[in-house]
This record gives C-alpha cells, sequence and structure tokens, in this order.
C-alpha cells in the first residue's frame, strides 16, 4: 500500500470522484447476490431444509433405529406381520414382520445415496465432455455429439435391463447405469452454454495473456457455466429418485432383502388391499422428497440461472 | 531509427467458409521499432483484426498460410505453441475492443490483472496482488487496493479498460496491441483512455499497435499510420504526411468523407461511394477500384503492388505511382 501513497505519474484523475459512491457498497458478488435471493425464497428454502433433513436422518439410520425403532431393517418378525401403525411399530410392519419406518429410513439410505452418486457421476462426466466438445470445436464437437446423441437415443430402459443383467445392481453399479445415460444431458447443455460464453472476449483476452487449454477451460470456463451445473443438478436429484425408484419397483433395481423406497412398493403391491400402510408410507416419502427436491430445483434455477436475470 | 522490434513480412491468413477461401490477411507487411506508435485503420474487415490476432497467433479458426512475423530474432508463426505462449502476455500483450466482455465475471479484477505475472514470472498470490494493484493504480483506477477486490460487473466500462490496459502492462511487454480499444466507449472516456496508451506509450516505452477505423484517433496517437483495404495494405507512412498528402484514392476519400467543423452549412457529406468488396470474390486488379474516382485501364487488370510514392510514403496505386496527384471535389 504504502507505495501507492503519492500519485503516479500516470494517472489521471478527470472523471473517478464519480465512482467512489459506488466503491463503499461492500462487494455483492454474483454468488453472494444469487444466495441472497435463495435465501428470500421461503418456500424454496423450507424444501431444501426438507432434503437436508431427510439426508441427514439417512445417514444417521442406525442411531435412529437404535433410538427409535428399537428395529433391525432385516429382521423378521414372523409373529407380528401385517401390524397396522401404532405401538411398538410406529409405521406398521410388512409380511415379514419388518418394522416399516426402519426400512423406510434404510431404504432412505439407499434411495437418497443413489440419487445424489448419480447426479455426481453424471455432471462429472457430462461436464468433462461438454466443456471439451465446446471448447474445441471442430472433430472433436462432431464425435462427442455424436457420442452423445447416440447415447440419449438408446432407449434408456432397454438399456437398464441389460445392465441389471449383466451386473447385479448394488447401490454403486445401480447409479454409474443410471448415470450413463444421464450425462449425456448434461454434456449438451454443458456445451451449449461453452459455445455461448466461448464467444467472449475474455476467453480471447486470457489466451492471450499465454494461457494454456487446460487453465482456460479448468479455470475461466468452468466456473461460468457452473449456474447451469448447480441448476441442473438441483432439477436432477427429484428425476433420478423417481428413475431409481421405478427401476426398483419393476425389479432391475436394488434387491431385496435390501431395503429401498422403490422396492418397498413392489412388495407392497400385493398387500394393497388388507394393509394399505405398506404403499401408502413409501408412496408418500418418494412423492414428498421428490417434490421437495423439484420446488428447491426450481428455487436454485430462480435465484442463480443468469439467464432468468 | 532504432532497431526493428517486430517485423511482419507478407503475412497471408485466410478463413476457410462454406461460401468459400476468405483471404482476410493477404500480403501484409509492416515493422515497429522500440517505443513506437504505429496505426492501422481500415474499414470493418479489412483485416486489421486478423492482422493483430495472426502475429499471437490467435487468428484460429483462420490459418497462416505464409508469411513471417519476426520477433526477437525468430519466426513467430513457426515457434512452438508453448513458446508462443511465453510470448503471449510476456512480450507481446493484447487490448480487446469491448471492455465489458473482456473481464472474465466470476473473478475478482486484481485476481484477473495479477494473472500475467503469475503465469508468466511466477509470483505467489500475495506478491502478484501487489504488481496488480500497483499497476491499477497507475492507470489511473482509484483507491487500487479496495477495487482490487471488486467484480468486472462492478467497474463501468472506461475502468474495465483501464484494468485491462493494466493486466496488459503488468508483465512490462515489448509491444502492446490495441484493437480498437475505445470503440466501445462513449467519447469523453475514449479521450481518457487515449490519454492512458499515450502516456503508458511514454512511460514503459512500450510499442503500440492501436488498430481503429477512426481516422481522428490515428492523428493524436499514432507517429506512423498504415491504411488497410480487403486484406490488403493500401498506404503506408508517417501519419502527418498521409493526412495532408493521401497518396491512395481510398486514404483521401477516407480523410474527405470526415465531417468538418468549419463546413458551409448543409454542404452534404461524402460518403465513399459504393460497398466493401466481398472477401471472398474480391474484384480484379486493385481491389478499390470499382469505388474509385480516378481509375484508369490498369486498375482493373493488375493488382497494384505496395511501393513508394512521395518521399516518405508507400501507396498500392496505379495512379499516385504514375505521379497523377489526388485532387478534386
Amino acid at each position: 500500500m504504502s507505495m501507492l501513497g503519492q500519485t503516479p505519474a500516470t494517472e489521471i484523475e478527470a472523471p473517478i470522484s464519480t465512482f467512489e459512491g459506488a466503491a463503499t457498497r461492500p462487494a455483492q458478488s454474483y454468488w453472494n447476490e444469487s444466495w441472497e435471493r435463495l435465501r428470500a425464497n421461503r418456500i424454496g428454502m423450507g424444501a431444501g431444509i426438507l432434503i437436508v433433513i431427510l439426508g441427514a436422518i439417512a445417514i444417521a439410520a442406525p442411531l435412529f433405529t437404535q433410538f427409535l425403532t428399537h428395529y433391525e431393517p432385516y429382521r423378521l418378525d414372523l409373529l407380528s406381520t401385517f401390524q397396522p401403525p401404532g405401538q411398538p411399530h410406529l409405521l406398521g410392519t410388512d409380511e415379514l414382520g419388518r418394522d416399516t419406518l426402519t426400512r423406510l429410513i434404510y431404504g432412505g439410505r439407499v434411495s437418497l445415496g443413489v440419487a445424489f452418486l448419480t447426479v455426481g457421476l453424471s455432471l462429472t462426466l457430462g461436464t468433462t465432455v461438454g466443456l471439451v466438445a465446446g471448447y474445441y470445436g471442430r472433430w472433436v464437437d462432431d464425435i462427442l455429439m455424436r457420442i452423445v446423441d447416440t447415447v440419449l437415443s438408446i432407449p434408456a430402459i432397454f438399456l437398464f435391463i441389460l445392465m441389471s443383467i449383466l451386473f447385479r445392481p448394488n447401490p454403486i453399479t445401480l447409479a454409474m447405469i443410471i448415470a450413463s445415460v444421464g450425462w449425456g444431458g448434461v454434456a449438451r447443455l454443458v456445451r451449449g452454454e461453452v459455445l455461448s460464453v466461448k464467444q467472449r472476449d475474455f476467453i480471447m483476452a486470457t489466451r492471450s495473456i499465454g494461457a494454456r487449454d487446460l487453465r482456460l477451460i479448468a479455470i475461466h470456463l468452468l466456473p461460468n457455466v457452473l449456474p447451469v451445473l448447480i441448476v441442473a443438478a438441483s432439477l436432477g436429484v427429484g428425476q433420478i429418485i423417481l428413475i431409481e425408484a421405478a427401476l426398483d419397483f419393476l425389479g432391475l433395481g436394488i434387491q431385496p432383502p435390501t431395503a429401498s423406497w422403490g422396492n418397498m412398493l413392489t412388495n407392497a403391491q400385493s398387500y394393497f388391499f388388507h394393509s394399505v400402510w405398506l404403499v401408502y408410507f413409501p408412496g408418500v416419502t418418494i412423492f414428498i422428497t421428490v417434490l421437495a427436491s423439484n420446488v428447491f430445483g426450481n428455487a436454485v434455477r430462480d435465484a442463480f440461472d443468469p439467464r432468468l436475470k | 531509427m532504432p532497431e526493428t522490434l517486430l517485423e511482419v513480412q507478407d503475412l497471408h491468413t485466410v478463413f476457410k467458409t462454406k461460401a468459400g477461401v476468405v483471404k482476410a490477411v493477404d500480403g501484409v507487411s509492416f515493422e515497429i521499432s522500440p517505443g513506437e506508435t504505429l496505426g492501422i485503420v481500415g474499414e470493418s474487415g479489412s483485416g486489421k483484426s486478423v492482422t493483430a490476432l495472426s502475429v499471437m497467433r490467435l487468428q484460429r479458426p483462420g490459418k497462416i498460410v505464409s508469411g513471417k512475423v519476426m520477433f526477437k530474432g525468430r519466426d513467430l508463426t513457426k515457434v512452438s505453441e508453448g513458446e508462443m505462449r511465453e510470448v503471449r502476455g510476456q512480450d507481446i500483450a493484447m487490448i480487446f475492443q469491448d471492455p465489458m466482455t473482456s473481464l472474465n465475471p466470476v473473478f475478482r479484477t486484481g485476481w484477473q490483472v495479477a494473472e500475467p505475472v503469475r503465469l508468466h514470472h511466477g509470483l505467489e498470490k500475495a506478491k502478484a496482488m501487489d504488481v496488480a494493484v500497483s499497476m491499477l493504480g497507475k492507470v489511473g483506477i482509484p483507491s487500487p487496493a479496495t477495487r482490487a477486490r471488486d467484480y468486472p460487473h462492478q467497474f463501468s466500462g472506461g475502468m474495465r479498460q483501464r484494468a485491462m490496459i493494466a493486466m496488459g502492462l503488468t508483465t512490462t511487454p515489448k509491444v502492446l496491441i490495441a484493437d480498437e480499444p475505445t470503440t466501445a466507449l462513449d467519447v469523453t472516456i475514449q479521450a481518457q483512455i487515449l490519454d492512458l496508451l499515450r502516456h503508458v506509450n511514454r512511460d514503459f516505452g512500450t510499442a503500440t499497435i492501436l488498430i481503429t477505423h477512426n481516422l481522428g484517433v490515428v492523428a493524436g496517437m499514432c507517429e506512423r499510420v498504415m491504411v488497410m483495404y480487403a486484406g490488403r495494405v493500401v498506404e503506408a507512412g508517417p501519419t502527418v504526411d498521409v493526412f495532408a498528402h493521401p497518396k491512395h484514392p481510398y486514404t483521401w476519400s477516407l480523410l474527405r468523407s470526415i465531417p468538418r467543423l468549419d463546413a458551409e452549412r448543409h454542404e452534404p457529406l461524402k460518403p465513399i461511394e459504393g460497398l466493401p468488396p466481398d472477401l471472398i470474390d474480391l474484384p480484379t486488379g486493385c481491389a478499390f477500384h470499382p469505388r474509385c474516382k480516378f481509375t484508369i485501364e490498369r486498375c482493373s487488370r493488375d493488382v497494384p503492388v505496395l511501393n513508394r510514392v512521395g518521399d516518405t510514403q508507400l501507396a498500392a496505386c496505379w495512379v499516385t505511382q504514375s505521379g497523377v496527384e489526388l485532387k478534386g471535389a
């Protein structure tokens, strides 16, 4: 600072006083501003908090079963099958006498875990492909985007059936299976965004100071497509929970006895008429979680999407 | 005359498009000495920006098909990409037309201004930031230490252009290429930025290549001027001489088309008739001949070569090379 004390020779003073007012206002970055907007959206924040709570419950599942339900997720109790909600089984039991609430909590681990892992995998792969395709353009873009087109034109359900026969799905392979289709959309989205950001002069300016391609892509382009990614991620979670539940329901996903929200519904359909809670609780859980994800996703988009400003 | 710093020899850059090959730069040669200011003028599409980008080898998707760019004894069109990256930003810096988009919106201004020194001098973050802050101060940003923490959107257009200039200067480059640095700014700010560039040229001894379509800017800034038309140099020489006695009809028409304050009331403006040529399908002979008032038979047949006309100027024109003076209403 001290070397700036005296007025440098080249300083030009004329118009500068007009900007002083602006300088006193605290620096508001894009992120600060977006965060403020998101926080102001009460419904969106409520939905976000709900997802965080569900996630926390899933992570802390053993604690909950230890102190709240007192049952193991896989422990059979053939003497108390089809118990309606009440005491000691808060949400009743299924055909093998397993505690529904315990299984819901453990199922949340699987369903939410698969959803977040899938989103993470799709984003990582899709973003990389999209950045590279959009930045290099020409034949690189052609090849990568044709691959994306191909992936997106495969009927997903057949791919899932095939894959679940080839690899017996556990949560990690299931996430990889869903992500193997999901990344295509992300790649398209990111590529489109890169194509527009690339046109702006700062990319040329950064190249003109001697930055290498990797630096341009990872340090200068990536943060500029981040808003789109955040939006895609938050809207994606709900979708993937639904896909995962559907796959489990069809028997293509997580296999019993491991509990997931989807395969709890599969079992439940046989007992729909005399034990409706077996359908009701997993169904409502999926519904609430997906709804919350979508509401939160929309709130995030309203707050972060630069195109909506 | 001090020794030449940067010499461009017979540079050809083309763009392949669906409609055909665009010869954006078609045999351009010029040189610049340390501390000198060279103006490159021409209308949109005349190849001035592509010439500058070709010097930096940033002309993608265009291609340099022939010619040399001699700098420090090396031909920049031949060196490796790695060596070229060392030249960019360290030896030759560039400022772009639109300061509103030439800073990355997601990073703090100081961080960006410091980027060239981090890249080239390997300075650590804090030291690089000191350099950036002091440079921001030198280009006339008030309270630079505070403003360095601001994001570009908190800067006005003029201040962003100052920041861009600061960024270019942090590595004390030998050559500064300013590609229409004032086009996107309003008139009062234009004057300040030009003033700043003049100071930079004088105080840092940076050779400056100023690309513009504004003849007034050239008159006030540049010792020498080069006029481009359809990818070729049509006239070059000391600014004073070129402006006083243009030796190419295009320059002559350009100068004549400038509205004058001392003109008679209601005197009509004198535009250059016709349209700029189609770069894919150039007119035969001199590219300017369909719009030229002085054209002779040879003009539509042979492409004129850049030759000495008068004591100090070069012109690519058959008419003036045959000794005819450009005059008329």
